[in-house]
């Protein structure tokens, strides 16, 4: 079996009594990628905030790769290795698309701001190590002619995959992301889970994917976890959670 | 002569407060009114460690210098959690705090009466070396990881913070930095000038600081720098104008707001490359 990568054990999270996420716990193992879904509001979203620091978790922990990240800030979670994509997008908008892949690449820079301000040779290497890789990216994913672009004049489509591209800029080795194929037409999602596989392959990456795709998910992740109401309500193989009645009786609602 | 280079000499000094203002409020987003007290603070630190002390000059500028960096450290230690308008209201509070308390505490400051007699150690050439070289240093903060985070950090600071970026350390130095330069700027108005009193730089020179850095476009240094001196020095070489000055200036701030929001230089910076013309190569 393939190491741990993430542990979330018993975490619970609750907005002003309603409770977003109820005792929810889940393993991720290396180079596997896990889908967690359920209808609207059931808290998925919820989980990704509480395992990057964006809240406090209620009750719970949660460790990666066997450190412990419950407490941490939300910034120094980000520099261990996790890396995350948003349900709306959320480029920079002030920054051009090479740049908004520059930003996430400065949690591995090591220039102190005094050196930054006179331009010393340590900030125009690193700088320069910036460009290159965010130029690399950017051909990876089809979008070098768009390097001076300011990032909401992309369509749609070239934005999710503009995130994508900032979210593995800082090398994650996991890689949340929340609904990659929300907005895509279905062309692009067959794009869009022949580059996660891909991904996953040339940087042994893990992922959890929050989705509503039914399709997307059940063909590329291994493991899925059912959330309704904030409890996880199914855990198991796609095959399994297809056939699952309490799933069915969620998204379909109860026969009439 | 001496009146046009007296009108390039304040007009040059302003300069250097709004980059200090360009740092904070134009590339990282905090909207601060209390500029003024941190003129005010290297202003009279200079001056009374000049003439009550007795120290020289650059030891003086030094002093300046380190008053403001101390206290933007302990005035930003709590008010950078704030947001927004909260963060606004607050450096309002501590501009007016360090007017009221220049002005009573009258035996260091001399009170409503000011400080007098200060010789006049600065001339234009200091004030444009010292733009030059804030300017250099403020460019190649911007163009590299500082600037990137303080941009990522105004556009949404929640996607900034999960991009590994320690958004309130940050804050702090951008706080820091500015609030030095601005200290460095107000020790170097006492020597010009000659005669200080509290009322030297009220809130709304504060906010002047903001609303041209905004006419002339957050993103874009040059834009600061060519607004402020168009703004400062227009109403002295235009005396006519006068008390429209200020008309003025609120016109061209609702016509920049409305038909270009990014300001007026928007993402512009005068570079080797831009001036050329030359089509600058992505990254």
């Amino acid at each position: 079996m393939n190491a741990e990568v993430l542990k979330v054990s018993g975490v619970s999270k609750n907005f002003g009594g309603v409770a977003a996420v109820a005792d929810f716990s889940m393993i991720q193992r290396e180079n596997e990628i896990t889908g967690i879904i359920g209808p609207n509001g059931a808290g998925k979203t919820t989980v990704f905030n509480l395992i990057t620091g964006v809240y406090p978790v209620d009750a719970g922990g949660i460790w990666f790769y066997g450190t412990e990240t419950t407490r941490r800030p939300a910034h120094t979670i980000t520099a261990l290795g996790i890396a995350r994509t948003f349900q709306n997008i959320r480029l920079f908008r002030n920054l051009n698309v090479q740049d908004n892949l520059a930003v996430a690449y400065g949690v591995k820079t090591h220039y102190t701001v005094w050196e930054e301000m006179f331009r010393l040779p340590r900030v125009r290497r690193e700088e320069k190590e910036a460009g290159d890789l965010a130029r690399s990216y950017l051909s990876y994913f089809g979008l070098e002619k768009y390097a001076t672009y300011f990032p909401y004049n992309l369509p749609y489509g070239l934005q999710r995959r503009l995130e994508l591209a900032r979210a593995l800029m800082a090398s994650p080795r996991l890689l949340l992301l929340d609904e990659p194929g929300a907005g895509l037409n279905p062309r692009e999602i067959r794009e869009l889970m022949g580059t996660l596989l891909k991904i996953r392959e040339e940087k042994k990456l893990s992922m959890v994917v929050v989705e509503h795709h039914m399709e997307l998910v059940m063909k590329i992740c291994s493991t899925l976890h059912v959330l309704d109401f904030g409890k996880k309500i199914a855990e198991g193989r796609p095959e399994e959670i297809k056939k699952n009645e309490q799933v069915l009786q969620a998204y379909l609602g109860d026969e009439v | 002569m001496g009146f046009y280079l007296k009108v390039l000499e304040i007009t040059s000094l302003h300069t250097i407060l709004v980059l200090g203002a360009y740092l904070m409020t134009g590339l990282t987003g905090l909207f601060s009114l209390g500029q003024g007290g941190f003129l005010s603070i290297g202003a009279y630190t200079a001056a009374i460690a000049f003439l009550k002390f007795n120290l020289s000059f650059p030891v003086c500028l030094a002093l300046a210098v380190g008053m403001g960096v101390l206290v933007g450290f302990l005035i930003g230690l709590p008010t950078l959690r704030l947001h927004r308008d909260y963060f606004l209201l607050v450096t309002f509070g501590f501009g007016e705090m360090v007017r009221a308390a220049l002005l009573h505490l009258a035996q260091l400051t001399g009170g409503a009466l000011g400080v007098a007699g200060i010789p006049k150690l600065v001339g234009l050439p200091m004030i444009i070396l010292s733009i030059v070289v804030i300017t250099v240093i403020t460019a190649c903060l911007k163009r590299s990881r500082f600037g990137r985070n303080c941009i990522a950090i105004r556009d949404d600071e929640l996607a900034a913070t999960l991009m590994g970026i320690p958004v309130y350390r940050h804050k702090m130095t951008v706080f820091i930095l500015s609030s030095a330069i601005t200290a460095y700027g107000g020790a170097l108005y006492a020597f010009v000038i000659m005669f200080i009193e509290p009322n030297l730089f009220n809130w709304l020179e504060s906010a002047k600081l903001i609303i041209i850095t905004f006419v002339g476009g957050v993103n874009s240094i040059t834009g600061a720098i060519v607004t402020s001196v168009v703004y400062y020095s227009f109403g002295e070489f235009f005396r006519f104008v006068d008390v429209w000055r200020d008309v003025l200036l609120a016109l061209a701030v609702l016509l920049v707001t409305i038909f270009r929001s990014q300001g007026i230089f928007g993402n512009w910076e005068l570079t080797p490359d831009t001036l050329l013309f030359r089509r600058r190569k992505a990254g």
